[in-house]
């Protein structure tokens, strides 16, 4: 009975993955053999169904893998550049800095974008980096309780505000204020989009930092306070010190949302595909990677689409790596303070 | 008895000056908010206070500032008052004040129209200077000199009008134009920033004591800070949005209850243009994104933490739901456009933005629901295998109740994160600008069964459907016009509107978890 519920789920899926019309019949063949199961062999079927339900997630990885790269390759495969007498794919889109999708020559250099969203970034960083770290401080080691309940769900709270919001508020409001306060053409500013970006970035940082240094076991901090030294103290040579780990990858993770932030970009920025003069202007406002593919999709076609999903490729491969590495460094700090070597 | 007043533990003679640095620290305070005021437009630097312009009364008081903390720092070295100084300031704060004096030589040199090079050159040479202040003296010195400095400078350029309402600075290359509006308020601002630092540094008595107290302002600073935007963002948005959504409202008339907003279309024939299409396209949204990842994400935690042995699949489902987790939501978008739309139609539609949003919610759910799991007491497992439960009737009827609260708190809040994305849907499900009524889908009236496979299909989860963020979305990009009556009202109704869904989520998510933690420690 298991086997035919698994075997008609997993025709199921190979149906919907070839777009076969016919997937509603093994679909049902499970629904049907799973519904009987139910009433019958419940403990082993559940098993069975709950793995099905863990492979989920491995199966969405995957197929995010799978189906942006290969809507990749045709971009890939454009911005071939020959080096040395090899032809290495999608390194034009690397090397030189031309965006064009419509006048001759049409060329998909991601370059542009790459420099707006490390400007972003890095703007929003500076915001979200220390605020955040500081926020979490405050709601992990000086709060009284009663505080604690009031700051913490007001930061969950600022993570919840529709990314959309913030950046109507920044495109009537900002936008118009910076272009007046600075004499700009235009409101599109990288530093004011940075900004905005690290704010919502912020309770990223706040949460993850928090829980590493509520991680931090007591005695450690009841130590040096039993030697005298002040809150500050303790913080600044134990807690910290002991979290640090898990506070950079709290920052990792920071940047991570920084970097994939759309909405608030898309609004905000100008939609140019072009590289700012001098490089560190963060009065201009161009591009990022997915201010890029949030206005670009829908009116792209053919190779123009494709060389959207290329930016999809950058950031799904910049933020897993960021993700992984601030899963390693947690992993390693849990073993630390765990005390086993 | 004389002498018992002169132990370190009774410091009188010291109150007199903690008094006057409290005073400081006060001062730096209103001169902060002041300046902020006047950022924001709240103010005008040439507004007159007692015959003065408002920039040189603040570079007044910025200059008193720094003066007395220079002379707080003087106080304590020359030994009128007894302090705890330390040998030196420490790394943190000279860091910090080379970093300061750094920018200002760049942005003096800058506009005296130096090349780059020699403004590189000019910072370096402050920050040298500000740095061997700090971290050489000692540290009532070194923590106060640099801080008065700073503040004595800028306080003599806001009074001497050098920075001053009439500044225009443009910034050769940038195609940017600074202006006294802004410059005066971000000078204050730094100012005012360094001196309380140093002023609170010298309340505490310097020394460790100090430190404490002078970081302590800086961190109750910023969460005041992060809590005033919040309920700054709010209110603004609150204040924005009401005229739009309670435009034609009332009680009584035909209906009990007239709100047009929430439930008109917009379109010509509407005498009052509302969300309803995108605000029934968010519901089902959530509906289907639910249905899916819920179950799944449930199931998977159940398996992860009851079945499976830690081990390779255990760490890799770990890894890969950090990773979903993690991974931008665009990106979701333009794997639910390659993957699931050629799946259904060839077109945006509602399923398929479903599917997407529950993609996104997938990580959520099984992320709180294996904690909420692990949660639960070995104990109770114990028990219930003691009496000679098995292994399912043990997780169906113990553990999973008792993991209720946790799994509802984290599906609740997810479910507000994903209401308010756009980005995914703005690829996968599309929708009109202005949708009128007619367009709101019919899910549950949409069902037909039909002889050619796959023999059950419903048009409305086949279409293209508004939902709230990418209408706001879609307005904007249109610049906020239409063909309604007041599209900037429609549309600071329509943020109105999303705000409050996603926090009314949030609302219940945050209460249900304080209730039953409140229960569980009873």
């Amino acid at each position: 009975m298991v086997l035919v519920s698994m075997g008609s789920l997993l025709a199921a899926f190979v149906g919907f993955l070839l777009a076969s019309p016919w997937t509603a019949i093994p679909l049902a063949g499970f629904l049907v053999a799973t519904g009987y199961g139910w009433v019958r062999h419940q403990a082993l079927l559940a098993r069975a169904v709950t793995f099905a339900m863990t492979t989920v997630t491995l199966l969405t990885l995957g197929l995010i893998v799978v189906f942006i790269f290969a809507e990749s390759i045709p971009a890939f495969r454009y911005e071939t550049v020959t080096v040395f007498g090899v032809s290495v794919p999608g390194l034009g889109m690397f090397v030189q800095p031309r965006w064009d999708a419509v006048s001759e020559p049409v060329r998909y250099s991601l370059l542009p974008m790459i420099h707006g969203t490390v400007m972003v970034t890095t703007i929003a960083t500076l915001v979200a980096a220390p605020l955040g770290v500081a926020a979490a401080l405050f709601i992990a080691e000086i709060a009284p309780p009663r505080v604690r309940e009031l700051v913490k769900p007001g930061i969950e709270i600022l993570a919840g505000i529709p990314s959309i919001v913030y950046g109507f508020i920044g495109f009537t409001v900002i936008n118009p204020w910076a272009s007046d306060a600075f004499a700009l053409n235009g409101g599109s500013t990288y530093l004011f989009v940075g900004m905005v970006v690290g704010l919502m970035a912020l309770p990223t940082v706040v949460s993850v930092a928090e829980d590493a240094l509520t991680s931090v076991p007591d005695v450690m901090k009841n130590g040096s306070l039993a030697l005298g030294a002040t809150d500050w103290q303790s913080m600044t040579s134990i807690t910290l010190p002991a979290a640090f780990s898990g506070v950079s990858a709290a920052v990792l993770l920071g940047v991570g949302r920084a970097i994939g932030e759309t909405m608030a970009a898309t609004v905000m920025l100008a939609g140019v595909p072009r590289i700012s003069e001098p490089l560190v202007n963060v009065f201009y406002g161009y591009e990022t990677l997915t201010s890029l593919i949030a206005r670009g999709y829908g009116s792209a076609n053919g190779v123009h689409e494709s060389a959207l999903f290329a930016a999809g490729v950058v950031l799904f491969i910049t933020v897993l790596c960021l993700s992984l590495g601030s899963q390693y460094i947690e992993a390693r700090m849990r073993h630390r303070l765990g005390g086993v070597e | 008895m004389s002498r018992a007043t002169q132990t370190a533990l009774v410091r009188d003679d010291r109150t007199l000056y903690e008094a006057v640095a409290g005073l400081a620290v006060g001062c730096s305070g209103v001169a902060f908010l002041t300046g902020l005021a006047a950022l924001l437009d709240l103010l005008s630097i040439d507004d007159l206070v007692a015959g003065l312009e408002l920039s040189v009364v603040l570079g007044v008081v910025v200059l008193g500032l720094g003066v007395s903390v220079v002379g707080f720092g003087l106080t304590s070295r020359l030994g009128y008052v007894e302090t705890e100084a330390q040998p030196s300031a420490g790394l943190v704060a000279s860091a910090a004040f080379t970093g300061i004096w750094v920018a200002i030589g760049m942005a003096i040199s800058g506009v005296a129209g130096l090349p780059t090079a020699g403004q590189l050159g000019i910072g370096a040479i402050l920050g040298a200077a500000a740095f061997a202040t700090t971290a050489l003296p000692r540290e009532d010195i070194g923590s106060t000199l640099p801080a008065g400095v700073v503040a004595g400078f800028c306080g003599l350029a806001l009074v001497s009008g050098v920075v001053g309402p009439g500044l225009e600075q443009g910034l050769a290359g940038y195609n940017a134009t600074l202006f006294g509006d802004t410059v005066v308020p971000a000078v204050v601002l730094l100012a005012s920033l360094v001196t309380g630092w140093s002023a609170a540094n010298a309340y505490g008595g310097f020394g460790a004591r100090g430190r404490n107290i002078a970081a302590y302002v800086l961190i109750y600073l910023v969460v005041g800070s992060i809590l005033a935007v919040l309920v700054g963002l709010v209110a603004f948005v609150t204040a924005k949005g009401l005229p739009g959504l309670f435009n034609g409202f009332g009680v009584g008339g035909a209906g009990l209850l007239r709100w047009p907003f929430l439930t008109n279309g917009a379109g010509l024939l509407a005498d009052t243009a509302g969300v309803f299409p995108a605000l029934l396209g968010t519901v089902w949204l959530v509906i289907g994104a639910v249905l899916f990842a819920v179950p799944t994400g449930v199931g998977a935690a159940v398996f992860l933490s009851e079945y499976a042995e830690e081990g390779r699949f255990t760490g890799a489902v770990e890894v890969a739901t950090n990773g979903l987790w993690s991974t931008p939501s665009i990106v979701f978008g333009l794997f639910g456009a390659a993957f699931l739309i050629p799946r259904f139609g060839n077109q945006k539609s509602l399923i398929a933005g479903m599917l997407t949003l529950g993609f996104m919610l997938l990580p959520l759910v099984l992320i709180t629901s294996r904690e909420a799991i692990l949660a639960v007491p070995d104990e109770y497992r114990d028990a219930s295998a003691a009496l000679g439960v098995s292994k399912w009737q043990t997780i169906r009827s113990v553990v999973l109740p008792a993991a209720i609260p946790g799994v509802t708190t984290g599906v609740i809040l997810g479910v507000g994160r994903i209401a308010g994305e756009t980005a995914p849907i703005l690829l996968t499900m599309g929708g009109g600008v202005l949708p009128a009524k007619s367009a709101a889908p019919n899910v549950l009236g949409g069902f037909q069964l039909s002889a050619s496979p796959p023999f059950v299909s419903n048009p409305a989860l086949l279409e293209a459907t508004s939902a709230l963020p990418y209408q706001l979305y879609a307005l904007i990009t249109a610049g906020l016009s239409g063909n309604i009556q007041n599209p900037q009202e429609y549309a600071w109704g329509l943020a109105l509107t999303l705000l409050l869904v996603v926090l009314v989520f949030y609302a219940i998510g945050i209460t249900t978890r304080y209730y039953f933690r409140r229960k569980l420690h009873q």
